[in-house]
């Protein structure tokens, strides 16, 4: 996943790549999602999310819909 | 120290944390030989600890059986450094930059750059804030695939 100035640059690089849009979101979600993956790295209790925790945590940030499912 | 007879969770616990206290305090990755010396074990174990690791997706593993991802921490140099304080390391991606400042609960600064033009675009994050709100994150792969090639994901 890349960091964009804006929507009009993550199409022109689509357009440059030959890829279709994907998801996007805002820095703070960004920001969210990473402490959201990242907070508990540290423990000695660290394992894994699930598919279900981790679809729970984006889920979390507002990233829903068919692009931002994990399993199927 | 590794206990003599502990079980491979727990081993792999101790390891995954002593990977964690090397990128933290060195700035960079830990050789397996490293590892070795650090938790008084061997090569052999150390690589198969590194390799248990793998598949649960705790780390990811270069060919010769060495770090390259120990998320959000990058064992080599990519477009995602990230500083804090004296210290610095790369990211994985975006998502990972940010992660590293997320983990330590530190501030830091992330000098990233658009992907598609290259600007400049320095994001910083103070006292547990994203202070930077301009700018946008894209992912290229469906969620359900990013594990089929987590390079390009």
């Amino acid at each position: 996943m890349l960091l964009f100035r804006s929507e009009q640059h993550v199409d022109r690089w689509c357009q440059q790549w030959n890829r279709p849009r994907g998801g996007t979101l805002t820095l703070n979600q960004g920001w969210r999602l990473a402490k959201e993956w990242y907070a508990d790295r540290l423990s000695p209790k660290w394992r894994p999310k699930t598919t279900a925790e981790a679809q729970a945590a984006l889920a979390r940030i507002g990233l829903v819909g068919e692009f931002w499912r994990l399993s199927g | 120290m590794t206990a003599p007879r502990q079980s491979p969770e727990t081993y792999d616990s101790h390891l995954r944390q002593a990977i964690y206290r090397h990128f933290i305090r060195e700035g960079r990755a830990p050789k397996v030989v490293e590892m070795a010396k650090a938790l008084f074990s061997t090569v052999p174990k150390i690589k198969a600890g590194f390799e248990r690791l793998a598949q649960s997706h705790a780390l990811v593993l270069q060919e010769n059986g060495e770090l390259w991802r120990a998320a959000p921490f990058s064992a080599v140099p990519t477009a995602f450094p990230v500083r804090s304080g004296k210290s610095s390391w790369y990211g994985n991606c975006i998502w990972d930059a940010l992660g590293i400042p997320a983990m330590l609960q530190q501030s830091a600064q992330v000098p990233a750059a658009c992907g598609c033009c290259n600007h400049e675009m320095v994001l910083e994050v103070k006292n547990g804030k994203l202070l930077s709100q301009k700018g946008i994150i894209h992912f290229a792969v469906p969620a359900r695939h990013w594990y089929q090639d987590i390079v390009f994901t």
